[in-house]
């Protein structure tokens, strides 16, 4: 318990707090419109080249959106969980698609 | 025709304007009735639809006359804003005087 | 909508702001003067004719045609492009001669057009100073591409909080109270973003679809498996290309007319921007028209006409919605369909952005309060302030002083026109460093005055195409162009001018004020009693 509790404050400065939002939003929102794009090109029931178009086109704002997710977020933690839990479910049914 | 559209879209705005408490005391003092009030949104939104309609049937193309009132739109605002704090008498004024004057430069252009 | 997410994204519109303002800003104005590239670039090479003497777009196409029955009348494609947006290198004619059984591409042949063209002096032109506002000079161009990238994501990121945490957007449309100190910032920072918020979000979200399939490449890959052929055959889907034309039967036929194919060609509305001929003299004669788009969508038109009877060609089916919104939303960012009226809108609203950036850093200084000491931060964010809004236009003049100044056989002035823009720039960095805070903000706006001001003067003494002669006079029309150019020149000296005269009155007044309260009261407090 001790350890966990002196592993917390280590994590949890402001300044870190912050820059882990800021990794998140960048890093991890790239990733999850990359990952949404992709499950949209495959499931959109329209010829491959448009919905490859849609998704691209649609991109920026999964992008933006994500962004203001992670700093809207209550916490750092939920900031990225709220990316990664969708982008975990969207990537894998957009994989399993692909097969 | 586009331009007297264009020009409408001032009227409208302004109309919206002075809908607005605030607005409507910069421009002209003592009080103002509710009736007032609604009658000058209503026929802003009536204005601002129609100068869109008339934009886009008087064009060659719906799409450009359609970009042309949203730029319009910004351009009657900013000009809106700027004689609001520094001319306000002259707000009303244009409002009306702005469609008579669009059309002729319509039918002259 | 609670005061958590306000907060947030007050905090993420400031900072998110602030970071990437300064390049911002210098995307946004290099940007906006895009929309009269064509116009810099004829004012930038005085050499050129005047417009008015100019012969008109048919004419130029018959003569094109003419000379190219002289050069090359044996060719598989004639074409004559004219000057249009987009197209530095002027009205021109181009051929090309026997296309290889394999397909290899023959022998191309390139005449300009404009005698004039060729003798006009070297320069980036308006071209060169738009093109800056993606690929930032000095850069190799996807670095570039991927600091505009981010710089654009970034100013989504801060337009769609801004949008969140503006708490009145509709009370406070029309609301603007000067001489308020940090409210009327902010009053000005608002009404300069949401009054062109659907340019601004449209300049921007186009911008970054302009480089999607850079910037996302992972998508492309993995759809199409990373695979060369794979993703050609996107691009092949995504975009049809040209239609093969019919070789050469060999059975002569003499060309069509030209004059009725161009005017039935008019009446789809557009500029005229080419005349291709394929096989001329030939029975498989086709005669391709390309005129500007007529719609907001960026593709231009091509209308094709049987070359020996001049009747219309079906021309393929339209393109699906996804390539249609794609060329749409390039086509809004170009602006290329704009008539004048047009391009002045999109120019106001490019200030307006350029402004909304520009109020939004000079607030977050003001804000912050101006009593701080001379070293600090805030002291540091106001200098480079006064160095991007006002220092990155005198660079701008510069460039157009020494595109008068510098010799007109310097073989790379081209090069030195820019190098004179950023040298000017850097020039305004080291005055406001050494300089004390409001003091540059009142000399910057007095040289950038001064340079605009006088840059017609300069150009009066340098060449011919100065006022006296782009001004309509004696009967003759002159060139508005040219003329537009001068004066949009002294209109923006005269604006910086009274920009600093107001400053300085302003700083006369506060150092007035500071003054008299730290004297003592010498009028005495009668107390009426009534």
């Amino acid at each position: 318990m001790q350890r966990l509790r002196q592993l917390a404050t280590i994590l949890g400065t402001p300044a870190q707090l912050i820059a882990s939002r800021v990794v998140a939003a960048i890093l991890g929102g790239y990733i999850f419109a990359s990952i949404v794009a992709l499950l949209l090109a495959r499931i959109l029931p329209v010829p491959a080249a448009d919905a490859l178009m849609v998704a691209l086109l649609m991109s920026f704002l999964l992008y933006a959106l994500a962004v203001l997710w992670v700093f809207a977020a209550r916490t750092a933690s939920l900031a990225w969980l709220g990316l990664a839990l969708p982008a975990l479910l969207f990537g894998v049914t957009a994989w399993a698609i692909g097969r | 025709m586009t331009l007297f559209a264009y020009v409408l879209v001032y009227s409208g705005l302004t109309a919206l304007c002075l809908a607005m408490n605030r607005h409507h005391r910069q421009v002209r003092k003592g009080p103002r009735r509710k009736a007032v009030c609604i009658s000058l949104r209503v026929s802003g939104w009536l204005i601002l639809a129609a100068s869109l309609l008339l934009a886009c049937l008087s064009a060659s193309s719906w799409s450009i006359a359609a970009v042309g009132w949203v730029g319009a739109l910004s351009i009657a605002a900013l000009v809106l804003v700027a004689l609001l704090p520094w001319a306000p008498r002259l707000v009303g004024k244009l409002a009306l005087a702005a469609p008579p004057i669009g059309l002729l430069g319509s039918l002259i252009a | 909508m609670t005061d958590g997410l306000r907060q947030s994204m007050s905090s993420l519109h400031t900072w998110g702001g602030l970071l990437v303002g300064w390049i911002l800003y210098f995307i946004f104005l290099t940007g906006t003067l895009g929309y009269f590239d064509t116009e810099i670039d004829r004012w930038m090479r005085p050499e050129l004719p005047l417009r008015s003497s100019a012969i008109s777009a048919e004419e130029t196409v018959e003569r094109g045609l003419i000379r190219l029955n002289d050069v090359a009348p044996a060719a598989e494609r004639w074409r004559v492009e004219l000057a249009h947006r987009g197209n530095d290198t002027g009205a021109h004619i181009s051929w090309r001669t026997g296309r290889a059984r394999d397909g290899a591409p023959g022998v191309f042949g390139y005449e300009p057009l404009e005698e004039a063209g060729t003798a006009a002096r070297r320069t980036g032109g308006g071209q060169l100073l738009y093109q800056m506002h993606y690929r930032l000079h000095y850069l190799d161009e996807n670095d570039a591409a991927w600091i505009v990238g981010f710089c654009a994501m970034s100013m989504l990121v801060t337009i769609l909080s801004g949008v969140i945490c503006h708490k009145r957007i509709f009370r406070d449309f029309f609301t603007f109270r000067p001489r308020k100190g940090a409210r009327s910032w902010l009053d000005a920072h608002n009404v300069l973003g949401v009054l062109a918020l659907p340019f601004h979000i449209m300049i921007t979200y186009s911008g970054l679809v302009f480089f999607m399939f850079m910037y996302m490449p992972y998508v492309l890959d993995e759809v199409y498996r990373l695979d060369e052929t794979s993703q050609l055959r996107f691009f092949d889907n995504a975009y049809p290309s040209e239609p093969e034309y019919p070789r050469r039967s060999g059975a002569q036929a003499p060309l069509a007319p030209i004059e009725p194919i161009l005017l039935a060609s008019a009446a789809h509305g557009g500029q005229l921007v080419a005349v291709a001929i394929h096989n001329p003299g030939d029975a498989t004669a086709r005669i391709v028209v390309t005129r500007a788009p007529n719609t907001v969508r960026s593709a231009p038109q091509r209308l094709t006409y049987d070359g020996v009877t001049g009747e219309p060609i079906e021309a393929p089916g339209a393109a699906p919605a996804a390539q249609s919104a794609y060329d749409a939303l390039i086509g809004l960012h170009e602006g290329l369909f704009a008539g004048p009226f047009l391009r002045w809108l999109y120019f106001v609203s490019g200030l307006m952005g350029s402004g909304m950036i520009a109020t939004g850093l000079v607030l977050w200084t003001v804000k912050r309060g101006s009593r701080q000491t001379s070293g600090s931060c805030v002291h540091a964010v106001g200098r480079l302030n006064a160095v991007t809004i006002i220092g990155l236009p005198i660079g701008i003049a510069a460039y157009f002083w020494a595109n008068r100044l510098l010799p007109v056989d310097f073989e790379h002035r081209a090069t030195w026109e820019a190098h004179t823009l950023f040298g000017s720039w850097a020039f305004t960095l080291i005055h406001a460093v050494m300089r004390p805070v409001k003091r540059a903000w009142i000399e910057l706006p007095a040289v950038a005055s001064a340079l605009f001001f006088l840059l017609p003067l300069i150009n009066a003494l340098t060449t011919d195409r100065h006022l006296g002669v782009t001004l309509p006079h004696d009967g003759l029309p002159g060139d508005w162009a040219l003329a537009g150019f001068d004066l949009t020149a002294l209109a923006v000296g005269l604006i910086f001018g009274a920009t600093a005269w107001y400053l300085r009155v302003r700083q006369g007044h506060a150092l007035s004020e500071t003054e008299s309260a730290s004297l003592p009261v010498m009028r005495p407090r009668v107390k009426v009693l009534r």
